[in-house]
């Protein structure tokens, strides 16, 4: 922005030296020293108001800092406070005016660490409804009703364009499509629409080139947007194209994997046998790489039970898997229990000639059992996919979920029901 | 977890899918690797699996 000469005026209540920036353009001006406020429309100096406060505010962005919006460098001529009483609870923001000779007056509001860029508007919205809410539509966008209030001026700092007094009152409305705000302001029957944009204090922070950090932002704010707005569907995405790559991968498990039958037989448990029914398999070949073993039982069991105690041993090696199962099958008019077949994989089957050990026990006196087994070759386990596909879910879900929550904080501090609530957005 | 993280965690995830799958890896339970002598074969009753001893169960609905 070029220098420009300050215009300067005399305090008529105390008799400092007071600037004006904003030119032709300043209605009123709260003098530094003694801080009333001063009626500059005409060339006579009235005072508007005295500064009735003890306490002296320094705002946070000092009145004269300079900062560049875009291309566009703006100063601050003027600061004031304005609260909203909900109930008992007051809650108060700052309002910095800025000015450029060039391209006029912006403001910028700051609330618990969140700021906004805000430009008053010409153009009229439409009344709208957004899933059945009050809405309006701007330039494209519809903005979802938030809350009204109304806000007062507690506190002053440097010029306006209006005449300015502390304790004057505005009724507000504010509808947001985050990361932009559509507010109206009405007072004496009229009503000015600006559009706001959600900053972050790092921004404001480095538009002004101001020294530190900016304080922490506090709370969801009104259109501060949802860190995870875009991530959702995103990872949605990325969610389906995993998996149809892990569908892909079993695929080309169950034909790489088709399971082929190395061992199979038939074989009884004769009623009254003694505990000692041990017996061993003709050896049979488990080729390939080393890979897994799926034995199955299938049995004719009737209510009753089987257990079987089992060893795959390398009959060269002697290398031994020793494993057990047990299978049960009980039914009545109720219904049934249990199943009569089980079956276990085996894992990391190293190639060679086997056999098997069998050793199934039953209850004394049970009746005839007849049973098969049979001992599959490199089966494809489906529980890896399906474990896979559950903790593929994980991360939308809790994207999804913390998106949720980011929402229903935004919207507690709303005047509509969180329920029935959804942030605006593209129509 | 935004993106390009998701996609690490899902192609590790898968990784481990596939090098589960083609090393026959298994969830259940096996006791292994024990070297036995050759006599089982002839006498199989000799042997003692490590989950024998189960006649003790009643079963029943």
């Amino acid at each position: 922005m070029p220098a420009v000469q300050a215009r300067s005026i005399t305090c008529p209540n105390c008799g400092g030296p007071v600037q004006l920036r904003g030119f032709a353009h300043t209605l009123s001006v709260v003098c530094p020293q003694c801080h009333t406020v001063l009626d500059t429309s005409t060339p006579e100096v009235a005072i508007l108001q005295k500064f009735q406060q003890k306490t002296q505010i320094q705002p946070t962005v000092p009145l004269g800092a300079r900062g560049k919006f875009g291309n566009t460098a703006y100063e601050v001529i003027g600061f004031q406070i304005r609260q909203v009483q909900s109930g008992d609870d007051t809650y108060q923001w700052n309002e910095y005016l800025l000015f450029n000779p060039y391209h006029g007056f912006r403001s910028l509001t700051e609330y618990n660490g969140h700021w906004t860029f805000v430009e008053v508007q010409t153009a009229l919205p439409e009344p709208a409804h957004a899933r059945g809410r009050p809405a309006v539509r701007y330039g494209g966008k519809t903005y979802a009703a938030f809350d009204s209030m109304t806000a007062q001026t507690v506190y002053v700092l440097g010029e306006f364009p209006w005449q300015i007094r502390t304790g004057d009152s505005a009724a507000c409305q504010d509808f947001i499509a985050p990361p932009m705000m559509l507010s109206s302001e009405s007072t004496g029957g009229e009503i000015t629409w600006s559009l706001a944009e959600y900053m972050a204090g790092s921004q404001i922070w480095q538009a002004f080139k101001l020294p530190g950090s900016p304080p922490p932002a506090y709370g969801v704010f009104a259109n501060q947007p949802s860190p995870y707005g875009g991530n959702t569907g995103s990872a949605w995405r990325t969610w389906l194209w995993l998996n149809v790559a892990l569908a892909a991968m079993l695929f080309l498990f169950m034909i790489m994997a088709p399971g082929r039958v190395a061992f199979s037989d038939h074989y009884s448990y004769p009623p009254g046998a003694t505990r000692d029914r041990a017996f061993v398999t003709p050896s049979f070949q488990l080729a390939g790489r080393a890979s897994n073993v799926e034995l199955s039982i299938h049995t004719d069991l009737d209510n009753n039970w089987a257990y079987f105690n089992f060893a795959l041993i390398n009959n060269k090696t002697g290398q031994t898997f020793d494993f057990a199962r047990e299978v049960s099958y009980y039914r009545d008019s109720d219904g049934s229990d249990g199943s009569r077949n089980n079956s276990v994989i085996i894992p990391s089957v190293p190639s060679g000639q086997y056999y098997l050990r069998v050793e199934p026990e039953m209850a004394s006196g049970s009746p005839y059992m007849s049973y098969d087994l049979e001992l599959r070759r490199n089966v494809p386990n489906y529980g890896f996919f399906g474990v896979a596909a559950l903790l593929l879910l994980i991360p939308p879900v809790l994207t999804t979920f913390r998106k949720g929550s980011f929402e229903a904080a935004r919207w507690r501090e709303s005047d509509y029901s969180p329920a029935t609530s959804l942030s605006g957005g593209e129509a | 977890m935004n993106t390009p993280l998701f996609v690490i965690y899902g192609v590790l995830l898968l990784g481990l899918t596939g090098v589960a799958e083609y090393k026959g890896w298994s969830w259940n339970r096996i006791n292994q690797q024990r070297v036995l002598p050759k006599s089982i074969r002839d006498n199989p009753g000799a042997y003692r699996s490590s989950y024998g001893g189960y006649s003790r169960y009643i079963g029943g609905k």
